[in-house]
């Protein structure tokens, strides 16, 4: 068989129209094979990244609203703490108050007991020392007199000579 | 000796087909759908398996690849035109396949120009329908007789040639590197001819160059002269395939690796800009006709 060519330019409907569906065929194949496939791939990158992002700032924003409760958590507790600390101190200071008044009452009260005691005491050693002394001076004025006076006139002797060295203590 | 250029070779004739009449199978036809299943086979290869996390470097190339082209598509037309991203890729992954299948010896579709044609009323037709959207069917006509009606048939002529131009720049390029690379390989088989046939005359004067070429190549090594050097790798190179076409073996060994050269230009570079070119004109244009 001869080969048989065609001239250089040749307008052949057949080739025309056999090269257009060509093109249209290529044309699918590439879409659904290629870069339909290639793009689904992109756009699900592109989602996952999304998403990431997304849910890092989702994890940030909680993270700082965790940060955010235990810091009101915190300023609550270091207010309570401050102020039963001020309580504390206030109790103290009454408490101590009341100690210190107590105590000088039962200071003073025992003061003035004792003061009490001791005017007894003195008064009843007054006492002694009143009879102790007459009991003296009637046997000094006894050895004086001897018995020139009645009893009447000792007693009556011995209570003035008492009231005038009474007088005098 | 002869050159002929032709175009793509018809494979088969079909008499009294219905509708079309006589169908002529070409080489274009069957070259463009062994390109339809190279394109394909990569798209399937690279878009199965494809994950989120942890790709493989196959998958970035892939990733890579999309991105690109979605840069490109939304760089010239804005986001968008973005339905419009499959048929820039389609037109122009084929576009290079179709053009850089010619390094493997096979018959370029994009050296028929029905191939550019095709894709080049593809876009027409999407450029009057983004004409017809943004101004009515009413003002898409008027505009014809803009800036006065006289001018009619020049609007009318600027707008077919829109497709015409686009398919012929292409289609020119590809042809232009075909004819060149024939012509090349003509002129160095008729040149690898006359200068082995001379140079294998005598066996003689033959082995004489092979020595003298293997003798300067030493020296020049030895010496670290890099003229003497390439000047013997030259010299022994001839004598040598000149003592062989001499024992019998008659080989045009000039088109050996030497058209390769003009070929970076005419089919690497030539082929992948004309693919870009033709992808950058479509965007623009159907962006131009949706924006005016």
């Amino acid at each position: 068989m001869d080969t048989i060519y065609q001239s250089l330019v040749t307008v052949n409907p057949v080739t025309l129209i056999a090269q257009i569906c060509n093109l249209f065929i290529q044309l699918l194949i590439v879409k659904i094979f290629f870069l339909d496939k290639i793009k689904a791939i992109l756009d699900q990158r592109r989602e996952a990244a999304d998403k990431q992002i997304a849910d890092a700032e989702a994890a940030k924003s909680e993270a700082n609203a965790i940060k955010e409760t235990y810091e009101q958590n915190m300023r609550v507790a270091k207010a309570k703490a401050d102020d039963l600390l001020l309580t504390a101190q206030k109790t103290a200071t009454a408490r101590s108050e009341e100690i210190i008044s107590q105590a000088q009452a039962a200071a003073a009260q025992i003061k003035s007991k004792a003061s009490a005691d001791i005017e007894m005491e003195k008064k009843k050693a007054i006492n002694d020392a009143k009879d102790e002394i007459s009991g003296l001076a009637m046997a000094i004025a006894g050895k004086v007199v001897e018995r020139e006076l009645t009893v009447a006139d000792q007693e009556q002797l011995i209570d003035r000579f008492l009231d005038e060295l009474g007088d005098n203590v | 000796m002869e050159v002929s250029i032709n175009g793509a070779r018809i494979l088969a004739t079909f008499e009294n087909v219905p509708i079309f009449g006589t169908v002529q199978i070409t080489q274009t036809l069957v070259v463009s759908w062994l390109v339809l299943a190279i394109i394909s086979a990569l798209c399937i290869w690279l878009g199965h398996g494809l994950k989120v996390t942890g790709i493989s470097r196959k998958q970035a190339v892939a990733e890579m690849i999309y991105t690109s082209l979605v840069n490109f598509v939304r760089g010239n037309m804005g986001p968008e035109f973005d339905r419009y991203i499959p048929l820039v890729g389609t037109i122009f992954v084929t576009s290079i396949v179709s053009n850089l299948i010619s390094l493997l010896g096979i018959w370029s579709p994009t050296a028929d120009l029905m191939t550019e044609l095709a894709w080049a009323l593809v876009v027409f037709v999407l450029i009057t329908y983004h004409k017809i959207k943004a101004s009515g069917i009413g003002g898409y006509l008027k505009g014809f007789l803009d800036p006065i009606f006289v001018l009619a048939p020049i609007n009318i002529m600027s707008e077919l040639f829109t497709p015409i131009s686009m398919a012929c720049r292409h289609f020119g390029n590809i042809l232009s590197g075909t004819v060149i690379g024939t012509l090349i390989y003509a002129a160095l088989t008729t040149a690898s001819y006359a200068l082995f046939h001379k140079l294998g005359s005598s066996l003689i004067a033959a082995v004489i160059l092979a020595v003298i070429g293997g003798a300067v190549l030493l020296y020049g090594k030895k010496a670290k002269k890099k003229l003497f050097f390439i000047l013997g790798i030259v010299a022994a190179v001839l004598g040598v395939l000149a003592v062989i076409t001499n024992l019998g073996v008659d080989y045009p060994w000039l088109t050996v690796g030497i058209p390769a050269i003009p070929s970076l230009y005419f089919d690497w570079f030539g082929g992948c800009i004309q693919a870009f070119i033709f992808c950058t004109l479509t965007t623009l244009f159907i962006k131009q006709a949706a924006g005016d």
